[in-house]
């Protein structure tokens, strides 16, 4: 008997509760939209915050204030948790684009045993702590870190950069040629059908804006140049957040 | 027992609101950051959120002190930066420091608007910022320039204390922009103050205009007095929130 009453108590706080929260959904949206004109709103959803949304915009996290009037960018963290909670969406959002990419499409340098590890790093021929990173594939791959390299070359299409990055695609030994071009030779002039504009634009859409970008296997951008120390301790960090997540 | 846990929620409940908001923020980033130290603690208009000022950076802060949000705000109705806008109420103080007697005036009859530039002679964009002096005062903008001499033009502070101690202050101003050589004048002058109160606010090139509310315009704007007019009308028309 007192079942019901509950339930029906219950029922008609949830039902207005509920109109209530669309309107609002509806209203924060179209503010973000506003905002950002024609740009995609991917994902629109509550934030952590209580009382606000949040909308996932290229590689971006916009977080809004219910009623549509603020709209907030930046860098959330949790401070009991010291969770930067901003990374950790974009990561999720990240690793469906990046585990979408596939393996035949990478150049990859993977240790001789099963890898403990794999990073993804956006790379550039001509730039110097990429370089200074590949000195150091020996020690990742010692450490267990696979490493899939995405070409990124920062100057964009129909630069000297870009034509070194497809003409190490198209060699016939291509970790060769790139373990080459990476130490200051000058790879051979190549043509072949190629991924280096999808991998550029791949890059642009999980919001790298320098290299080398190194990505955990969760998504996460985890640096710039990277020590095998420091590599190595991120991702055994990245590993422990990752059941809390 | 139902009082016992009522009893332990109004305890909750009081012990956290004797916590001040300076306490619950500073309580935030001992956490995050613990060797950071919060200048201020303030009011934000932004819900659930406190506005806290760290040097001349500000991060916002939930009530609870859970979350921390560095980044900048925007007020959905007049699309405009709301922690910029907070930025600019501080450096209003600073800005109210400089005195008309301390800065050198170019206004038309009936100016609309007033904007603050700070400025030094050597600096090219300066220079072909003045060379369209005119233009601005036939927009209705009064322009007020404050000298910044910046470090890397070594003698441009000379030059801006031998400009103000001419005879003819603007004619010897605009003579000093075109490229001739105001000499080697000397008096007393606010040229080490402006340069002090400029940097204290972080403002560190040449030319930067600040508006009437304290809010900074856009190089490519402040560059163009087509552009400029036109944004000076949508600060005034369109008022950021406020506490």
């Amino acid at each position: 008997m007192k079942l019901p009453v509950i339930a029906a108590f219950a029922f008609s706080l949830i039902v207005p509760l509920a109109q209530a929260s669309d309107v609002s959904e509806a209203a924060a949206r179209a503010a973000v939209q506003k905002l950002i004109k024609s740009t995609k709103i991917e994902a629109f959803e509550m934030s952590p915050v209580p009382g606000y949304y949040q909308a996932v915009v290229g590689s971006q996290l916009l977080y809004v204030s219910e009623d549509g009037r603020y709209i907030l960018q930046g860098t959330l963290y949790d401070a009991n948790a010291k969770l930067d909670l901003t990374a950790k969406r974009l990561a999720s959002v990240n690793v469906a684009k990046l585990d979408a990419y596939p393996a035949s499409k990478r150049i990859t340098f993977a240790p001789k045993s099963k890898p403990k590890y794999k990073v993804t790093v956006f790379t550039d021929i001509d730039c110097g702590y990429c370089r200074k990173m590949h000195s150091h594939i020996a020690e990742y791959n010692d450490r267990g870190i696979e490493v899939d390299y995405l070409f990124f070359p920062r100057s964009g299409p129909n630069t000297p950069s870009f034509a070194k990055a497809v003409s190490v695609w198209c060699a016939k030994d291509q970790k060769q040629a790139f373990t080459a071009a990476k130490t200051g030779a000058n790879p051979e002039p190549l043509q072949c059908d190629n991924p280096i504009a999808e991998e550029y634009q791949l890059g642009i859409s999980v919001g790298v804006d320098g290299t080398p970008a190194v990505f955990a296997q969760d998504g996460s951008k985890i640096g710039g140049y990277l020590t095998p120390d420091q590599l190595e301790a991120q991702l055994e960090r990245v590993a422990a957040e990752k059941p809390g997540a | 027992m139902r009082h016992l846990l009522s009893l332990i929620l109004i305890f909750v409940a009081v012990n956290a609101a004797a916590a001040t908001p300076e306490e619950t923020v500073q309580a935030a980033f001992s956490k995050l950051a613990p060797q950071v130290k919060v200048d201020v603690v303030q009011e934000s208009v932004i819900p659930g959120f406190y506005e806290a000022i760290i040097g001349s950076q500000f991060i916002y802060v939930s009530k609870d002190g859970r979350f921390v949000l560095d980044g900048s705000a925007i007020d959905a109705n007049s699309q405009r930066d709301i922690t910029e806008a907070a930025r600019a109420k501080n450096r209003m103080a600073s800005l109210k420091k400089i005195t008309p007697d301390k800065r050198i005036i170019f206004a038309p009859a009936n100016a609309k608007y007033a904007v603050t530039v700070f400025t030094d002679l050597d600096c090219p964009f300066c220079r072909r910022f003045h060379q369209q002096i005119e233009a601005y005062n036939a927009a209705g903008i009064a322009v007020e320039y404050v000298f910044m001499p910046l470090d890397i033009h070594p003698g441009a502070d000379k030059k801006a204390e031998a400009v103000w101690c001419a005879i003819d202050r603007k004619q010897a101003f605009t003579a000093a922009m075109n490229g001739a050589d105001p000499g080697t004048g000397t008096c007393a002058n606010p040229v080490a103050e402006t340069t002090r109160i400029a940097q204290s606010i972080g403002i560190t090139g040449t030319p930067t205009m600040l508006a009437a509310d304290g809010s900074k315009v856009a190089p490519q704007i402040a560059l163009s007095p087509d552009k400029l007019i036109v944004e000076l009308e949508h600060l005034a028309n369109n008022p950021v929130a406020s506490r």
